[in-house]
């Protein structure tokens, strides 16, 4: 399967690409974010985690480097790897326990955990592009492709 | 930050990657400013999560610019934020003005500065001065500046803490003090030396999205290093190697009562793997020598004639650590100046170079700033107000590869870009720390190495062994001879594979 690309203007397009993505994804799906600091990661993990039924706020899992929610059945957890001083600290963490093959994983900064980390179903860039945002979704696995595709028919209708 | 060290740039290259972004890449500067607020406000929240009211402090340029984009989307994100405004809202770029304006309309409350206006915020937001600074901080400045560094509260400095120079790291008067420092576009050469290493906090990089391309039209102003980059150069030793193969380094100093500053040298060379290490001293010393270590062959001369037969033998010198600058020390600078070997000078070897200067290729100068004021016949302030300008003075001046130290150790061979050292602690501010270092690179151009990796990997070397020491054991009480048995530790780097 081909990478998606899509334009997106502001905050609100990034959450709701979020939302659709939270749709059209299945349990265990593994989903690494990349992005220069601003570029909207946490905006759209905001999205994913509305479209998969959190009313709250969203706050960064800095300081535990990941924040864990259970919404309607489903688990999902929320890295943010951007304070990780070294890819081996996530061995205290037990971080082989979150990617149990069921719970949804969305990982902030995978390159800071790089070695330490399963490989990704699904990889986002976010990149500045004028006055909005540029997002290239590369599907790695079948899991990604079936994601992608759902994303489509969804985007289409 | 655990990727790999951003090369540093001076603030006309910061300004020139600006330009390009704008023309070349189409990246208007009122969108630079938007993205510099969006990499803040996520730093923000990254690093203070439970923060919920901030007080943001602009001043009337670009930096304050920056400020109100911060203000603006903290204030869409729900927090508290009161901003502080300094200087002549009339005399704003059109791009500070322009955001200042989106703050207004957003309905955020923007007051002439008043150090009241900071109470009852949990994280404040400096974008009073960029790099845009020049001479001394006003009065104006200079009071917000107070009121910040009096909250006691964290900082989040934008760009630059205020005060600083972005060049030169030194405080125009005074500065913020920030614990956290986001610099924009690339990393400014100024943040990593002198005054700015106390005022920084932690410094990290947001490049916008400018495309890599830009950078690689722009060459940095230094690069930064530590053991980490150069520790590559030490491979494990071949099985059939004998000790001929590791050079033979000759130690001269050691005058009436300046014995242990050579003799750290010497140990320190013998640690770093020189094959075999020579202590040309006074003689009554010699026998002393042998006793604290053995392994230093030493010898007790009294005039320059007798250095001849001991050149003959070694393949570099490192002479000044207890050189003194008597007759004795004179004396023998001066035969040593004729020998055509590469050589390390440290200490009163520099002073006695400052005396009498001339250029060589193969040597390697490593004054601290004292020792560079009087190589450069100026003071010492001069010196500390632009390190990088001074160390560049003297590698042109006397040729060879120049070591300058102190917070922020630079090295610069001839017109290369300057190599800085991110690694060392304020621990080595004690006595023998020098001598060492004298020693160090001594050991590794007895090995092989040429001057110029020999006084990187050094550098690199001595602040690694004091980070080590100062991790173990704390800063204050450290000693130059607690470094000795991690130097060897480190000169060994498959044992730490």
């Amino acid at each position: 399967m081909m990478a998606l690309e899509q334009f997106l203007p502001d905050g609100m397009a990034t959450e709701r690409l979020g939302t659709l993505l939270a749709r059209c994804s299945t349990p265990g799906a593994v989903i690494f974010l990349y992005g220069d600091l601003g570029a909207g990661k946490t905006t759209l993990v905001r999205g994913f985690l509305h479209g998969m039924g959190h009313q709250g706020a969203v706050k960064s899992p800095t300081y535990t480097l990941v924040e864990p929610y259970d919404l309607q059945g489903h688990r999902v957890y929320h890295f943010d790897l951007y304070r990780l001083g070294a890819p081996e600290e996530l061995e205290y963490l037990g971080i082989r326990d979150y990617f149990d093959g069921i719970s949804v994983a969305l990982v902030e900064w995978p390159q800071r955990g790089s070695g330490m980390l399963p490989t990704a179903d699904l990889e986002i860039h976010l990149e500045y592009r004028d006055e909005g945002r540029n997002a290239t979704l590369v599907p790695l696995t079948p899991r990604a492709d079936t994601l992608l595709d759902c994303l489509a028919q969804h985007q289409n209708s | 930050m655990n990727s790999l060290p951003s090369p540093l740039y001076r603030t006309e290259q910061i300004r020139q990657l600006e330009q390009l972004a704008t023309e070349q890449f189409a990246i208007p500067a009122a969108q630079l400013m938007e993205r510099a607020g969006h990499a803040a406000f996520e730093v923000l929240r990254k690093r203070w999560p439970w923060c919920r009211r901030i007080a943001v402090v602009c001043g009337s340029g670009n930096n304050g610019g920056d400020g109100y984009v911060v203000a603006r989307l903290a204030r869409q994100a729900g927090l508290s934020v009161k901003v502080a405004a300094v200087g002549d809202l009339h005399k704003m770029t059109a791009e500070a003005a322009a955001a200042w304006q989106r703050a207004h309309s957003a309905g955020i409350e923007i007051t002439p500065f008043h150090a009241s206006l900071l109470a009852g915020a949990e994280v404040v937001v400096d974008a009073l001065l960029g790099t845009g600074l020049s001479g001394p901080v006003g009065e104006y400045h200079l009071a917000a500046i107070d009121a910040i560094n009096g909250t006691g509260c964290p900082v989040l400095a934008l760009d630059v803490p205020s005060g600083i120079d972005a060049d030169t790291g030194a405080a125009r008067g005074a500065a913020v003090n920030a614990t956290l420092t986001l610099t924009f576009v690339g990393m400014k050469q100024g943040l990593v030396t002198g005054d700015a290493l106390e005022h920084c906090g932690i410094v990290e990089v947001a490049t916008l999205g400018i495309p890599v391309e830009a950078y690689q039209d722009v060459t940095p102003a230094a690069h930064p290093f530590d053991f980490e980059t150069f520790k590559q150069l030490l491979r494990p030793r071949r099985r059939n190697s004998h000790k001929g193969a590791f050079g033979h380094l000759l130690v001269v100093g050691g005058d009436h009562g300046m014995l242990g500053a050579a003799q750290l040298t010497a140990r320190a060379a013998g640690r770093c793997g020189a094959g075999l290490v020579s202590l040309a001293t006074r003689a009554a010393h010699a026998t002393m020598v042998s006793a604290v270590a053995p392994e230093v062959m030493a010898h007790g001369i009294e005039s320059a004639n007798e250095l001849s037969s001991l050149l003959e033998r070694a393949n570099v010198v490192a002479v000044g650590p207890g050189l003194g600058q008597g007759g004795w020390g004179r004396e023998l600078f001066g035969r040593l100046t004729e020998s055509p070997l590469p050589m390390v000078i440290d200490a009163d070897g520099l002073n006695l170079l400052a005396q009498d200067h001339f250029r060589r290729h193969n040597w390697v100068l490593t004054p601290h700033p004292g020792e560079a004021a009087r190589l450069l016949n100026c003071n010492t302030g001069d010196i500390v107000a632009d390190r990088f300008a001074a160390c560049a003075a003297i590698a042109a001046k006397y040729g060879g590869v120049c070591v300058l130290k102190g917070a922020g150790t630079l090295v610069q061979e001839g017109v290369s870009t300057p190599m800085i050292c991110t690694g060392g602690n304020p621990g080595m501010a004690s006595g023998g720390m020098g001598d060492l270092l004298t020693g160090i690179i001594g050991a590794l151009i007895a090995q092989g190495f040429s001057v110029s990796e020999a006084a990187k990997l050094g550098v690199a070397m001595h602040a690694a062994a004091g980070d080590t020491a100062a991790r173990q054991g704390g800063e204050r009480g450290m000693l130059a001879s607690d470094l000795l048995p991690r130097l060897r530790i480190l000169a060994n780097p498959e044992l730490t594979k």
